[in-house]
């Protein structure tokens, strides 16, 4: 996966200026800087939902993310939330779900779920969907500190069975040394990477 | 209710202009032994339920399309603000003279009628979907047809049955009036016929059964589905 930005501007005012980032599979990379910074916004345009940046963005590496909040159907079961937005089969969901600790909650409504597991659903979501880079967006922002420790093993053991490679968006210091990443610090106005 | 029908039609006493409920019964009975109360019941739900799925599928089409697209709101927002307020008459005559007096023109000028009324209720659903869900579908790149069935329609589910709801009971009152200006079977022409011979008995006898078919079909059909769409948010099971 390849980012070639030249700007990125919101009404008229330019928040991203020029970054250029290579991430393959099996590379991890955090992207780190305050809030409001844009990393967000740089994430969103290598997930493909903003569109509208100057810049290229190439590769046909299989991406997968996870949200800063669940964003599961409440319409649908466990078992189908994975099984309809990573459109796996049945078997891999499952797997899956045991191996975030969900087993057993397969026939639950997200809205029968703590927000803990509904983070941890989101999670065997993304990794359904096989991707080589995982995308995540502050996932770990809002959680206890427990859970939030839980959730970055759960994720590292994920990305070390799998081989995939990680995009992480965050503000916290601390989380990309434990998920072995290498920290990029976004910077300066507009925001560029060590600006 | 009842009672009060009783108590009207005896200090009426005139069984002619206003038929007691047991005067009612006995027609209802005696159209449904002699077989006549199938027959243009059925023709006259035939004519709803066709109208209905006919509206509420276009109506659906152009309330995601007008909800989606600022573009196609801005033009065609004139267009349905015009429909709202053509009268249902205006419609139907006009349907007549264009199509013809014929199944097709009956049928268009209902789901017509319609059509405008489930617009507006979609298009505003459609406004409110979340987009969140939008981004998880686009992310996790969804079929088009996956993502109208798993996230976009649940999203529609009450303002769609919402407008079934409306829709139905709208539509089988401009079916009779249909029916009664230009079709030859079916409730609204037989009342056109009782009209004529200013039988009361027969107009309230046909009206009431055909409102018995179309509460059974809200108690048996639109609530169960309703009650399954909205299984979710329930905490049991």
């Amino acid at each position: 996966m390849k980012i070639d930005l030249r700007a990125k501007s919101f009404g008229g005012r330019a928040v991203l200026g020029p970054i250029r980032l290579q991430v393959a599979r099996g590379q991890r990379v955090a992207l780190l800087g305050p809030s409001g910074i844009g990393k967000s916004t740089l994430l969103r345009i290598i997930a493909g939902l903003d569109r509208d940046f100057d810049g290229r963005v190439e590769g046909s590496d299989r991406l997968a993310i996870v949200f800063q909040e669940p964003t599961l159907l409440p319409w649908r079961r466990a078992l189908e939330n994975i099984i309809i937005a990573a459109g796996c089969d049945a078997a891999t969901a499952r797997d899956l779900m045991a191996q975030v600790g969900l087993a057993g909650r397969e026939a639950h409504y997200p809205r029968q779920l703590s927000l803990g597991q509904q983070r941890r659903l989101a999670l065997a979501r993304a990794f359904a969907a096989g991707p080589d880079i995982l995308l995540m967006d502050e996932p770990f922002a809002s959680l206890d500190p427990e859970t939030a420790a839980r959730m970055i093993g759960l994720t590292a053991g994920l990305l070390e069975r799998s081989g995939a490679g990680l995009i992480l968006v965050t503000h916290d210091d601390s989380e990309p040394a434990r998920l072995a990443a290498t920290p990029l610090v976004l910077g300066g106005d507009p925001a560029v990477i060590g600006g | 209710m009842l009672v009060l029908w009783i108590v009207i039609a005896r200090i009426s006493d005139n069984p002619r202009t206003m038929p007691g409920p047991d005067a009612v019964a006995a027609r209802i009975w005696q159209l449904a032994a002699a077989g006549e109360l199938w027959f243009h019941a059925g023709m006259t739900l035939f004519r709803v339920l066709a109208s209905f799925v006919l509206a509420m599928a276009v109506g659906l089409a152009l309330g995601l399309w007008m909800g989606r697209s600022r573009t196609a709101d801005h033009w065609l927002n004139p267009m349905l603000v015009i429909a709202l307020n053509i009268p249902a008459l205006v419609i139907i005559v006009l349907a007549y003279i264009w199509i013809g007096l014929n199944e097709v023109a009956a049928i268009t000028a209902v789901a017509l009628n319609k059509i405008p009324v489930v617009t507006v209720m979609l298009r505003e659903g459609t406004r409110a979907l979340r987009p969140d869900l939008d981004d998880l579908a686009t992310a996790f790149r969804m079929s088009s047809l996956a993502r109208l069935r798993h996230v976009v329609l649940p999203q529609l589910a009450p303002h769609i049955a919402a407008a079934a709801r409306a829709g139905i009971s709208l539509i089988w009152k401009i079916v009779l009036v249909v029916e009664f200006l230009g079709r030859s079977n079916g409730v609204g022409f037989k009342i056109h016929l009782l009209f004529s011979s200013f039988d009361v008995t027969g107009v309230l006898a046909w009206a009431l059964s055909f409102v018995a078919v179309m509460l059974s079909i809200d108690l048996f059909l639109l609530r169960p589905w309703e009650a399954r769409a909205n299984r979710w948010r329930r905490d049991e099971d």
